[in-house]
């Protein structure tokens, strides 16, 4: 093992710190979740975080838009920064902070309600009311999404109705109408079929551009196909972190290594 | 490699591992409670609906005890069989029976004409009787007081107005029926009229008359400095008020008057004439002239009146509308007040409470509530809301009224809350279980998104829950409807004045006391001058308290189906 | 190595190097008869060699397609990837050695009407032992995948190179003294440019071996990166 393990941090990618991870450390009733993180998120590039089950990658990505307040006994300690401004200090407003920081789980999971108000929900609670403006936002939405050709006639329609790669456009399409800068994606395909995933992640290459995307997946080709940057955790550590082509060609460590190869640990 | 055992494909011989046995066992079961169900729910419709089929109206002669020859008219209303040995116990005349009859037959007669030869139920022995028919002249008189009449018009007369008693026409044969029912038409006008009247005009004078008076008492009560002032302007008011009430009493009375001046002849059993005063007089029929139709129009009419007439002659005749308006009231009333609250509950509980041993004792405890006699529950009512609340009420509001109770006394208000009480753990419950099905994505999306947990649970998560609280409230409106013994002490009574909704302001009397249904059964049933006459009442009550009940569930099951529908999914 | 959880995949991978070895096996001993031919004007030796081409021929093919199976089937990554991909390029320079071999066959067949010259073929008996060597150096650094070893192969191949400009010189020396020679001489510079090709194509199969190991590129790189 080289010192890169002793100080697990990585070289900063050569771009724009989208989100700054600094010594993060995260305990669930005294059980240890994630050990002193120091990752750098560039901004507009898309970052995968690979690692085997229980390793801490979906509670990492649960941090930047501290969805782990919702679990009781959590301890946190050091700081993320979002541009800048660190997302766990004292006076943040949890709820704008979520909306600066839009999040896709695991399942697709649309509100009960039509294709058009589960878009204009975030826009709504933010206390948008012109619908002129409501329209104009659900569309681009949509078309961002690449929802709105399938969708255009069918507005009123519940989401439900829509298959699952659908509804998980239409997730992302609900995070993008709020306009963050961060979007999370927790395992946005490990639910869809093989070609409603390759939508997804066509879908992710063409946000990149406007958006600092993380992506959680324990589908090792599909962070090799999608991300940038990919950083590999295991045991709550973060292991290596660095570009996906190095990453997937050349990984410096062995569990790395182990780990993208298929071997045991 | 191992060579796997070969196992028997043949089926157990055992009856006891046979799959058979328990899959009957578990039907039979089935079958059976479905059959309980079934046969009380037969049971209580035939009893209850046969009562409003017209019963045709028999003359009977038989001997009685006394060997002397008796003619009766009257309806079966039930027939009985004795053994020989419980016959002679019972003091029956053994030696008029058969020599080789074991069994004898009994008939009971409704023979009506209460005022003048009670009992109107009487026993006949079949073996007794010596002459029955079913003749078409036989008359069922329907009368405002003392029940039926049965027995033969003769003749219809006209009085005078100035000499009471004096018959100025009389009006038989042929002509009779037409003139008959053309004249109780005109009365039923007029009792309308007067009943409008009453209602109407009469009430709301008394009303505001009422009302003068409370200023008048809170005035002198106050006694500020221009009290005397209003004092007389109050006297001023009071007074035009009393003129009009006069003038309203004096078209009352004439109305009244206009009812009296026509009584009919009728010979009633035995010969006997008596003459029924067409004012008190609802209906005649001639039921052994009907025809299928006839009797079938009589039985939807009779139904009909059931349901929307007031209660007569101590709730054994007329209907029910006071009761089914007061059920219906009470249970909205407490739908309205227990499902804000058990959802509140429910959502703190499961929403925001940390869990801990605090939150599982609650818990249990709100279980237990659920347990607790329903009366216990009555006591509390009247201790607490009836006494303590409404008494304070009253103190602080109502101090002009008193010594009267305004709130201080049982009444809908404090019934529907005592019962909102007793039903709550049912919404808790149930609201709870909804919450708990909910998935945690959808409140993580809708965070997510920017959404408050407040936004979240009224946008997301409530609406999603909203077939498991129907659920609660379908069971705690099932339990409400049909709870009789808390309702008796905190403000059912067995005859209400007035409906708790009417014209007059604020329109919804919440302090009213009100009939109710279950509480009607029990009333008929046990409280009732006249058991037998008001024992089909009981019967077709309580199909109808059944009804309103699962009409009630049927609304809020397919309100529930559908909202259901529509979160399918995620369930 | 670790294995790898799927049992299966280590099997793939371990049976495209055992046929990697066996048809590297028989390429030696292509190099070997044909050189064996070309120097003692063997006939029926050089016959043989161009009859094993075909097997060679149709061994490489079915290696290629498992190799290709692999890669679609079993998507591998990192040192996984590069292992495949070393077998797949070093198919390639195998078959290659194999074509050189083939040709040496083929101009000893020509030249079988030529008396063997008077030098007895001695440097160029010598140059094709090196490039044996050269050629099982390789091959067992493949199999052991040992950079080490592999990068020693990498620099014998100058030796080879410096042998195949002796030839070359002693063979143009030669022309002109003995004109009636010249197509004997041209063949035998052919016959050692072949040699020389054969030990590029082992050099080849070492810079794999560090390809696979290292993950970098050390082809057209200087020796003293090594």
């Amino acid at each position: 093992m080289s010192e890169q393990t002793d100080t697990p941090s990585a070289s900063p990618p050569p771009t724009e710190i989208g989100l700054r991870v600094r010594d993060l450390s995260l305990s669930y009733d005294n059980t240890t979740a994630l050990k002193r993180i120091n990752v750098e998120i560039p901004k507009h590039h898309v970052t995968a975080f690979i690692g085997p089950s229980g390793c801490g990658k979906s509670t990492l990505l649960r941090c930047f838009n501290r969805m782990n307040d919702l679990i009781e006994g959590v301890e946190i300690n050091g700081t993320i920064e979002l541009e800048g401004e660190d997302v766990y200090a004292a006076d943040v407003d949890v709820a704008e902070l979520r909306r600066r920081v839009g999040m896709v789980f695991q399942r697709p999971n649309p509100f009960p309600k039509s294709i058009y108000e589960n878009v204009a929900y975030g826009l709504k609670i933010q206390g948008e009311a012109s619908t002129a403006s409501l329209d104009e936002r659900v569309e681009w939405a949509l078309r961002s999404a690449a929802l709105w050709e399938e969708v255009r006639d069918r507005l009123d329609e519940s989401a439900l109705s829509l298959s699952g790669g659908q509804q998980q456009r239409l997730v992302i399409a609900r995070a993008i109408a709020v306009q963050p800068s961060v979007l999370l994606l927790d395992e946005p395909a490990s639910a869809l079929d093989p070609i409603s995933t390759l939508k997804i992640e066509e879908l992710v290459h063409q946000l990149k551009s406007d958006y600092t995307i993380v992506i959680v997946t324990h589908n090792m080709q599909q962070a090799a196909r999608v991300s940038d940057f990919t950083a590999f955790l295991n045991l709550g550590e973060l292991v290596e972190y660095g570009e996906t082509d190095t990453i997937f060609r050349y990984p410096k460590e062995k569990s790395t290594e182990d780990y993208i190869t298929g071997r045991y640990g | 490699m191992q060579a796997t055992p070969t196992t028997n494909l043949r089926r157990p011989n055992h009856w006891f591992d046979a799959n058979e046995i328990w899959v009957w066992l578990n039907a039979g079961a089935l079958a059976l409670s479905v059959c309980t169900v079934a046969f009380i729910l037969l049971l209580i419709a035939f009893n209850g609906l046969t009562h409003f089929w017209p019963q045709p109206l028999y003359e009977i002669t038989y001997r009685d005890a006394d060997d002397r020859s008796v003619t009766l008219i009257g309806q079966r209303v039930e027939t009985d069989t004795l053994s020989r040995t419980q016959f002679t116990e019972a003091g029956g005349d053994a030696s008029r029976l058969p020599e080789n009859a074991n069994q004898v037959e009994r008939w009971l007669f409704k023979t009506g004409n209460r005022r003048l030869n009670p009992p109107d139920f009487r026993w006949v022995y079949r073996h007794d009787i010596i002459t029955q028919a079913q003749p078409e002249t036989l008359t069922s008189i329907e009368r405002v007081e003392w029940g039926y009449a049965f027995g033969r018009i003769e003749a219809l007369r006209f009085l005078s107005n100035e000499t009471p008693g004096a018959p100025l026409s009389a009006v038989t044969g042929a002509e009779l029926q037409p003139v008959l029912q053309s004249t109780l038409q005109r009365l039923n006008d007029t009792r309308d009229a007067i009943a409008t009247l009453e209602s109407g005009t009469i009430k709301q004078i008394s009303s505001e008359l009422q009302a003068l008076r409370l200023q008048q008492r809170a005035m002198q009560l106050s006694a500020s400095a221009d009290a005397t002032n209003r004092q007389a302007q109050l006297r001023a008011e009071e007074q035009i008020l009393l003129q009009t009430y006069a003038e309203q009493e004096t078209i009352l009375s004439g109305l009244l008057s206009s009812l009296a001046g026509s009584e009919l002849l009728v010979q009633i059993q035995n010969g006997q004439q008596h003459t029924i005063d067409l004012a008190d007089t609802l209906r005649v029929s001639y039921p052994n002239r009907m025809g299928f139709v006839d009797k079938a129009v009589q039985f939807t009419s009779n139904i009909w009146r059931f349901l929307s007439e007031d209660p007569r002659e101590a709730n054994t005749e007329g209907g029910v509308f006071p009761a089914i308006f007061g059920t219906v009231l009470m249970v909205l009333l407490m739908s309205v007040v227990v499902t804000p609250i058990g959802v509140i509950t429910a959502v703190y509980l499961h929403e925001y409470a940390t869990r801990g041993p605090l939150i599982r004792v609650l818990r249990i405890a709100i279980s237990n509530l659920a347990g607790v006699p329903s009366i216990v529950y009555g006591v509390f009512g009247l201790g607490f809301f009836v006494y303590f609340l409404g008494g304070n009420i009253d103190q602080l509001f109502y101090q002009a009224a008193l010594p009267a109770p305004t709130f201080g006394t049982p009444g809908l208000f404090w019934a529907s809350l005592t019962l909102a009480l007793l039903t709550v753990p049912v919404v808790i419950v149930s609201t709870e279980e909804g919450l708990a099905r909910i998935p945690m994505a959808l409140r993580e999306g809708s965070l997510a998104l920017g959404a408050t947990r407040a936004e979240t649970l009224l946008q997301v998560v409530l609406p999603m829950a909203s077939p498991a609280i129907l659920t609660g409230v379908i069971l705690a409106v099932a339990r409400a409807a049909g709870e009789v013994a808390p309702l008796m002490l905190v403000g059912v009574v067995k005859l209400a004045p007035a409906l708790p909704i009417d014209g007059e302001f604020p329109f919804l009397h919440l302090d009213r006391k009100f009939m109710h249904l279950g509480f009607h059964i029990y009333d008929v049933g046990f409280q009732s001058p006249n058991v037998e006459a008001a024992r089909p009442l009981v019967y077709a009550t309580a199909l109808l308290l059944i009804t309103i009940i699962v009409s009630l569930n049927l609304a809020a099951i397919t309100l529930r189906h559908r909202l259901e529908q529509r979160y399918r999914s995620f369930e | 190595m670790s294995r790898h959880i799927s049992e299966q995949y280590d099997l793939e991978l371990g049976a495209i190097r055992d046929q990697l070895m066996e048809m590297g096996g028989l390429v030696e001993q292509q190099v070997q008869d044909a050189g064996a031919a070309y120097v003692t004007h063997d006939m029926s030796m050089a016959q043989e060699v161009r009859q094993r081409e075909r097997r060679l021929n149709a061994m490489e093919i079915a290696l290629d397609d498992q190799c290709v199976a692999i890669i679609a089937r079993r998507q591998p990554a990192a040192s996984d990837l590069r292992n495949v991909i070393g077998v797949m390029k070093a198919i390639t320079d195998l078959e290659r050695v194999g074509d050189e071999a083939n040709r040496i066959a083929k101009m000893t067949l020509q030249i079988l009407d030529q008396g063997i010259p008077a030098h007895q073929y001695g440097d160029l008996r010598g140059m094709h032992q090196s490039v044996i060597a050269m050629l099982n150096s390789a091959l067992d650094a493949f199999a052991r995948v040992n950079p080490e070893a592999a990068a020693e192969v990498i620099k014998a191949d100058e030796a080879v190179d410096d042998a195949y400009d002796a030839i070359v010189a002693r063979c143009t020396e030669d022309m002109s003294a003995q004109p009636e020679e010249i197509k004997h001489l041209l063949t035998t510079i052919w016959v050692a440019r072949s040699f020389e090709r054969i030990g590029d194509h082992a050099k080849n199969m070492c810079e794999y071996v560090i390809f696979q190991v290292q993950g970098r590129d050390v082809r057209h790189q200087s020796k003293s990166s090594l």
